[in-house]
């Protein structure tokens, strides 16, 4: 089921957490609210969901209008950071929880309900615990049961909220994997909201970067990595280095400027930046090796641009390391092979 | 090798010590007492405690003060969860003054609460006169008098339970389509079992050794409103001390035997929710 969210604002108090949201979401897709704590992503969730009311604004779910729709009523799935299972119920009962509240007319015969609860704890790899209660569980699987809670109920959407938060990384990883099968399989119109750019950037189909209650950016995984709009969202999705120069004829100069309104900021990822034995160019830039880190695959090397005291960031292959054979303490020449100018000015915050 | 295997590694040592002093405290200041009781029952013959445990009055006793007690704890919580409630959930003017309150009946000398109520509860007073029925001198009033005393219990276990009441369980079972009164049943209840039940144990004790508030509002007529305390009382005052202890020597069994019982209740529903 599609999601229309229309010029939705919500205030806590003096703190506006969200400002006139607008966003599409298409029947099918798996979206990612990606921001920072505090960016108002998980305010926007919970107003889907219906546990928080919107200010003003308009929230349709295909072409029904659910804005004053009790959560009760609004048929979504939520999976909360915090798992949320009942405590004193078993797996099979968490799961089994959303069938049994319904009104006689509505709940399925005692039968029906085992076969879907076996059937979901199945799909979680949990068959053989249905009888364990959530606190003999660990992260993973208290997450697995939580999910197949909410999928118990057949929803036309799920929200999730930080699902992976509060576990560790290789459980995340794996979990993210298996949610992004879930999806593939049952094309479950899905939201799920993380701080974690990795992730959105992994499992999403669509990305919506959030930044201090707006929008910033939305698109697909590539383009808000590749062609990110705004400082907020280079910085915000990996590492970046920042660069302060100026702007001369669309060409881009290196080096502090006295004159703020000429003041430019250039952003480059690491490994778009190439370390050089030779100087490239007159006005190349010059930095001091100061550590470098060579486990795996890609070598990471911590630079400090001579003369303005920042410290940079850049990735080699290994091959590439080997044979410049950079030392610590040495001083090379770094020229970007990819950036983007952003001029503060009409960025600042 | 004995005493190891309950010594657990701690940065704190002090096993033997804290257990010594706790032993030795526990016994000089509740066992001992408490055998005195047996050792001076001890030197009634056994027709002779039989007789005055068994005797009509003592025996109409025990059914008031155990009844009185059980109904009392039930009242206190019924409404204990439901003050705790409003004291968690909600913010309003005064909620400080309403928090401080319900401490009150442990400060209150128990005298001035019976006096209290008394006056307000007869036939004249000022909530006695719009009252169908009697309060004042009946078994009714006893069980308001023990109802004020065991107010605080089950308010003070329930309130930081449902403080540390996870909501998002709440709003899990919202979402999931649950109604409100269905996510009170299956979610919150519950949660709140295991401390209601200490609270209702709590007050249920209290309610049974209570004398000062009772004795004035019960009026005390043989057979009808005395309470087991106060046919203690009695007793010790016609010097009949062996009579006393016996009776007390039964009261506390059974006290305990409850106490026990409502423990077993607890842990087996504690255990549902916390084998790790």
């Amino acid at each position: 089921m599609s999601i229309q969210i229309k010029e939705v604002s919500k205030t806590f108090g003096s703190f506006q957490a969200l400002k006139n949201i607008n966003l599409d979401i298409q029947t099918g897709e798996l979206v990612a609210l990606l921001g920072p704590s505090g960016s108002g992503k998980t305010s926007l969730l919970r107003i889907i969901a219906g546990l928080e009311e919107a200010d003003n604004g308009v929230i349709l779910f295909g072409n029904e209008e659910m804005t004053h729709i009790r959560t009760t009523e609004r048929k979504v799935g939520f999976v909360f950071q915090h798992y949320a299972l009942f405590k004193h119920m078993t797996v099979f009962d968490n799961v089994a929880y959303g069938l049994k509240v319904r009104s006689k007319r509505e709940r399925p015969s005692k039968k029906d309900i085992k076969r879907k609860v076996t059937e979901l704890l199945s799909l979680v790899k949990l068959e053989s615990f249905a009888d364990r209660y959530p606190s003999q569980l660990s992260g993973g699987q208290r997450q697995r049961v939580a999910l197949a809670r909410a999928l118990a109920v057949e929803p036309k959407v799920l929200l999730l909220d930080e699902p992976f938060g509060a576990l560790d990384a290789k459980v995340r990883k794996e979990l993210r994997r298996w949610l992004r099968r879930l999806h593939d399989e049952f094309h479950i119109t899905s939201i799920f909201v993380t701080h974690d750019q990795e992730e959105a950037l992994d499992v999403a189909d669509r990305i919506v970067v959030m930044n201090e209650g707006r929008i910033e950016q939305i698109g697909s995984p590539e383009e808000v990595y590749e062609q990110p709009n705004s400082p907020f969202v280079y910085d915000f999705l990996g590492n970046v280095n920042v660069f302060h120069g100026r702007l001369e004829n669309g060409k881009w100069r290196n080096g502090d400027q006295s004159d703020a309104e000429q003041q430019a900021l250039a952003y480059v990822r690491p490994h778009d930046l190439v370390i050089e034995r030779e100087k490239p160019t007159e006005d190349a830039v010059q930095a001091r090796v100061m550590h470098v880190h060579a486990v795996g695959r890609t070598v990471h090397i911590e630079l400090k641009e001579e003369g303005a005291e920042r410290f940079l960031e850049a990735e080699l292959p290994k091959e590439q390391y080997r044979e410049l054979d950079l030392q610590t303490g040495e001083t090379v020449f770094i020229r970007p092979n990819q950036l983007k100018v952003f001029i503060p000015a009409d960025y600042s915050i | 090798m004995r005493v190891k295997r309950w010594k657990k590694h701690s940065i704190l040592p002090g096993f033997g010590l804290s257990l010594g002093f706790t032993t030795l405290y526990v016994s000089l200041l509740v066992l001992l007492p408490l055998a005195m009781i047996f050792v001076n029952t001890a030197s009634m013959s056994w027709a002779g405690f039989w007789a005055a445990v068994t005797e009509p009055r003592v025996l109409a006793s025990y059914r008031l003060s155990f009844g009185a007690s059980f109904a009392a704890a039930c009242i206190n919580v019924v409404f204990g969860v439901l003050i705790a409630w409003v004291l968690v959930r909600y913010s309003f003017p005064g909620k400080r003054i309403i928090d401080g309150l319900v401490d009150l009946p442990f400060a209150l000398p128990t005298a001035v609460a019976g006096i209290a109520l008394t006056t307000l509860y007869t036939e004249t007073g000022w909530v006695g006169q719009f009252l169908p029925f009697k309060v004042a001198f009946t078994p009714i009033g006893i069980i308001i008098a023990l109802t004020f005393i065991g107010l605080p219990f089950v308010v003070r276990m329930v309130q930081p339970v449902l403080q540390n009441f996870d909501q998002e369980t709440e709003e899990a079972s919202a979402i999931l389509g649950a109604g409100r009164l269905q996510t009170f049943w299956k979610v919150i209840v519950p949660e709140i079992i295991p401390a209601a039940l200490t609270g209702f144990a709590l007050a249920f004790a209290r309610a049974l050794g209570e004398y000062g508030s009772v004795v004035f509002i019960a009026g005390n007529m043989p057979m009808k409103t005395e309470i087991t305390p106060l046919m203690i009382m009695t007793k010790l005052e016609q010097y009949d001390y062996e009579g006393a202890t016996a009776i007390a020597a039964v009261m506390l069994i059974i006290s305990f035997v409850l106490l026990l019982f409502i423990n077993g209740v607890q842990w087996w529903t504690n255990r549902k929710y916390t084998h790790s």
